[in-house]
C-alpha cells in the first residue's frame, strides 16, 4: 500500500464575484502518494490551477470548504505562519511562466537561496552559496558559478524554467506541483524538463501534481490521471487505464480530439462549444451535458456522483453508458444546414 | 583556429555585464546635457549654501540696522538690504538652505509614509485597502490652507521641523495612492506567489520583493515632488503663513515685493529670491525627467 502524503476531500473553493459566490473547484476528492505523480488534465478555464493554488493556499480572498490534509494534518484554514512553515520546505510549486515566476531585480543565487534561508537557518553563507551552486548543477545549468550572479533578464526561457524548479525543490519537497511547467517552452526543452522531474521523483521520492493540457505529457509522466472539466473531476484512473478505455465523454471527446499519426483524418474531432464561465455554469445534473446535446436527457443523473467502475478507476455521472459520438452524417447534413 | 577565436570573442561577450542601475541613469543624465547642467547646478547650489551657512551668522544677519535701510547693491552689501538694514545676499543664502532643507524634509517624510500606506494597502487588499483608502480620503478633503494658517496662529515657535510636519501631514496622500495601484498590480504577478510558496511571510514580501519592483517609480515621484515642495514652501511664506522675518527663505524674501514701492524701485530685495526658487524648480524638474526617461527603457535616450 503507498503511503498517502495528500488528501483532498470534497474541496470547494469559491470566489465572489459581485455579491455572490461562484465555485472554481467544486467537490474536488483526491489523493497524491509518494512516489508517484498525478496527472491533472482539462481544458483552460476548468479550474487546475484554481485546484493548485488552493492546494499552495495561495488564494487570499477565496471562499475555501473541505479539507486537504497533508501528511495527516488539515491545511485549509490554518494561520499563515503555520503555512509559511509547510510552504517551501514541505511542498513546493513550479509556475506556469517562468518568465513573470521569477523576480527581475534579484540574482538567481538569492532567489534560490531565499528558500535556504527560510528554513535552513544554520546554514552559513557559504555554505548557502555552495548548496544553490548544488542545485543549478543539479538542473542542469551549465558555469553555475556565473549564473548565480546573473538576473533572470539574462537568462532564456528554458533556463529560467529550470532556475524555478531549482528554487521549488532547493529544500526537497515531499509534494511538488507543477503547474503546465512546460507549457511556455518549445518542444526539445520540455523533454529536458520533463525529464529532469522525472528524476526528481525517483530522487527524493515526493509526490507529484502535474498539472497539464497536454495528453503526451501526460502518458510520459503520470502514475495516475485525474480528468477535470468546469471545476469537478470526471474521471480518475491509472494511467493505462485511462488511456486504454476512457469512460467519461468529456475524457473520450479529449482523446477523440487528439491527431492521430497512425491514420489519416480530413478533420479533427471538436468539442463543442467552450468551457462555460463561471457564472454560467449549470449547477444541477451533469455539468458537460450542454456540450453533447444529442445524448438523451434522461442519461444524466441530477446530482452526478462518482461511481466506482472498476478498483480505483472512477467516474462521474451515467451518462458514460449511453454516450456515442455523433454520427458522421449528421454532422455534414448540419454543416450543409448552416 | 577560426572556431578557437569565436569561442574566445563569445566568451569575452557574455562576461560584460549588461548596464544596469546607476550606470542607466548616468548614461542618461550625461547624454541630456541639460539635466547634466541642472544636476551640476543643484550639487555646486547646495554644496555651497550648505557650506557658508555654517560660517554665516543667521543672528547677525536678520539684526536690524537701522543706519543701513534700502541700501542699493554695492561694495559692502553685494545684493543691497531691505528696510531693516538686513544684508539680502545673507539672508538669500540663509534662504535658500532653509527652503531647500523643507522640501527635502518634506519629501523624504512624506515618501515614506506614503510608501509604507500605500504598499500595505494595495498588497493586502480587501478591508484593509477600504479602510486604509477612507482614511486616506479623510486627510484629503481636511482643507489644508485653513489648517496651516490656525497652526502658524497657535505654534508659538516656528522652526524648520515643525513647518515642515505640518506640510507632510497634508501631502502624503498623492504618493500613497500612486504605490497602492502599483502594488494592486505588482502583487498578482507569479513572482509574488512564487515568493509565497516559499514560504516567505507578507513584511518580507512587501519590502523584499515588491518594493525593489516598484522603486524606480518611487524615485521619479519623490524627485518631482521635491520641486513641487520648493515652490508650495515659496508660496506659503510669501502669503505669509510661512517663516516670520527672523528666519529668512526664500518665500519670506519674496513677500517682500508685496510692497509697491519695494516691487518698483528695489528689485534687488525680491529678483534674485525669484531667480532663484525658479532654478531650483526647474533644476530639479529637469533631473526627475531625465531619472523618468532612465526607467522607462521605451523613452531613453542614451
Amino acid at each position: 500500500m503507498a503511503e498517502k502524503l495528500l488528501e483532498i476531500k470534497n474541496l470547494k473553493t469559491s470566489f465572489r464575484i459581485k455579491d455572490d459566490y461562484f465555485a472554481a473547484v467544486d467537490d474536488v476528492s483526491l489523493t497524491v502518494n509518494k512516489n508517484e505523480v498525478l496527472a491533472i488534465v482539462g481544458e483552460s478555464g476548468c479550474g487546475k490551477s484554481a485546484l493548485a493554488f488552493s492546494i499552495m493556499g495561495l488564494h487570499t480572498r477565496a471562499k475555501m470548504e473541505g479539507n486537504i490534509s497533508f501528511k495527516g494534518e488539515n491545511i485549509v484554514g490554518i494561520s499563515p505562519s503555520k503555512l509559511n512553515k509547510l510552504r517551501g520546505k514541505n511542498m513546493g510549486m513550479i509556475f506556469q511562466d517562468p518568465l513573470t515566476a521569477l523576480n527581475p531585480l534579484m540574482e538567481i543565487g538569492d532567489q534560490i537561496g531565499e528558500a535556504l534561508l527560510l528554513h535552513n537557518k544554520e546554514l552559513s553563507k557559504t555554505q548557502r552559496k555552495e548548496k544553490v551552486i548544488k542545485l543549478l548543477n543539479k538542473v542542469g545549468i551549465p558555469r553555475p558559478e556565473y549564473v548565480y550572479e546573473q538576473f533572470p533578464h539574462e537568462l532564456s526561457g528554458g533556463m529560467r524554467q529550470r532556475v524555478v524548479i531549482a528554487t521549488a525543490i532547493a529544500n526537497e519537497p515531499e509534494l511538488l506541483i507543477a503547474d503546465e511547467p512546460t507549457t511556455a517552452l518549445d518542444v526539445t526543452i520540455q523533454s529536458q524538463i520533463l525529464d529532469l522531474i522525472k528524476d526528481l521523483k525517483e530522487d527524493m521520492d515526493s509526490g507529484i501534481v502535474l498539472i497539464t493540457h497536454d495528453l503526451g505529457v501526460v502518458a510520459e509522466m503520470a502514475d495516475r490521471v485525474a480528468v477535470m472539466y468546469a471545476g469537478q473531476i470526471v474521471e480518475i484512473a491509472d494511467v493505462t487505464t485511462l488511456f486504454e478505455e476512457p469512460l467519461h465523454p468529456y475524457t473520450r471527446s479529449l482523446f477523440n480530439s487528439v491527431p492521430n499519426a497512425k491514420e489519416a483524418q480530413d478533420r479533427l474531432h471538436v468539442i463543442q462549444g467552450i468551457v462555460p464561465s463561471l457564472q454560467n455554469l449549470p449547477r444541477i445534473g451533469c455539468r458537460f451535458a450542454p456540450r453533447m446535446p444529442w445524448i438523451d436527457g434522461e442519461a444524466h443523473e441530477e446530482h452526478p456522483e462518482m461511481h466506482e467502475v472498476k478498483p480505483g478507476h472512477y467516474v462521474r455521472c451515467s451518462c458514460y453508458k449511453h454516450f456515442h459520438f455523433p454520427e458522421e452524417s449528421k454532422e455534414e447534413e448540419h454543416h450543409g444546414v448552416s | 583556429m577560426e572556431a578557437n577565436s569565436a569561442n574566445v570573442e563569445l566568451q569575452s561577450k557574455t562576461v560584460t555585464k549588461t548596464p544596469s542601475g546607476f550606470s542607466v541613469v548616468w548614461r542618461e543624465i550625461v547624454r541630456d546635457k541639460l539635466a547634466l547642467l541642472s544636476l551640476i547646478f543643484l550639487v555646486g547650489i547646495s554644496a555651497f549654501v550648505y557650506g557658508t551657512a555654517i560660517v554665516l551668522d543667521q543672528e547677525e544677519i536678520v539684526k536690524v540696522d537701522l543706519f543701513a535701510i534700502y541700501e542699493a547693491p554695492g561694495e559692502e552689501y553685494i545684493l543691497g538690504t531691505d528696510y531693516g538694514g538686513r544684508d539680502i545676499f545673507g539672508q538669500l543664502i540663509i534662504g535658500t538652505r532653509n527652503s531647500l532643507s523643507i522640501a527635502i524634509l518634506v519629501t523624504v517624510m512624506t515618501g515614506f509614509i506614503g510608501v509604507v500606506f500605500g504598499l500595505v494597502a494595495g498588497f493586502f487588499g480587501g478591508h484593509i485597502d477600504n479602510i486604509m483608502m477612507r482614511v486616506l480620503d479623510f486627510f484629503n478633503v481636511l482643507p489644508f490652507m485653513m489648517i496651516v494658517i490656525v497652526f502658524v496662529a497657535i505654534v508659538p515657535k516656528y522652526s524648520v521641523w515643525t513647518f515642515s510636519l505640518i506640510m507632510t501631514a497634508f501631502l502624503w496622500m498623492g504618493i500613497a495612492r500612486l504605490i497602492r495601484s502599483r502594488a494592486l498590480q505588482e502583487k498578482e504577478l507569479d513572482y509574488i506567489h512564487a515568493a509565497k510558496t516559499l514560504g516567505t511571510s507578507n513584511i518580507k514580501i512587501i519590502f523584499k520583493h515588491v518594493l525593489p519592483n516598484i522603486s524606480s517609480l518611487v524615485i521619479v515621484t519623490m524627485t518631482l515632488n521635491l520641486a513641487a515642495n520648493i515652490g508650495l514652501e515659496s508660496g506659503l511664506s510669501f502669503l505669509g503663513f510661512g517663516f516670520p522675518e527672523s528666519t529668512p527663505s526664500l518665500g519670506t524674501l519674496l513677500s517682500y515685493a508685496t510692497n509697491p514701492q519695494t516691487l518698483e524701485y528695489r528689485w534687488w530685495i525680491w529678483v534674485p529670491a525669484s531667480v532663484m526658487i525658479l532654478l531650483l524648480m526647474l533644476a530639479v524638474n529637469n533631473v526627475g525627467t531625465a531619472l523618468r526617461r532612465a526607467t522607462d527603457a521605451r523613452q531613453r535616450r542614451g
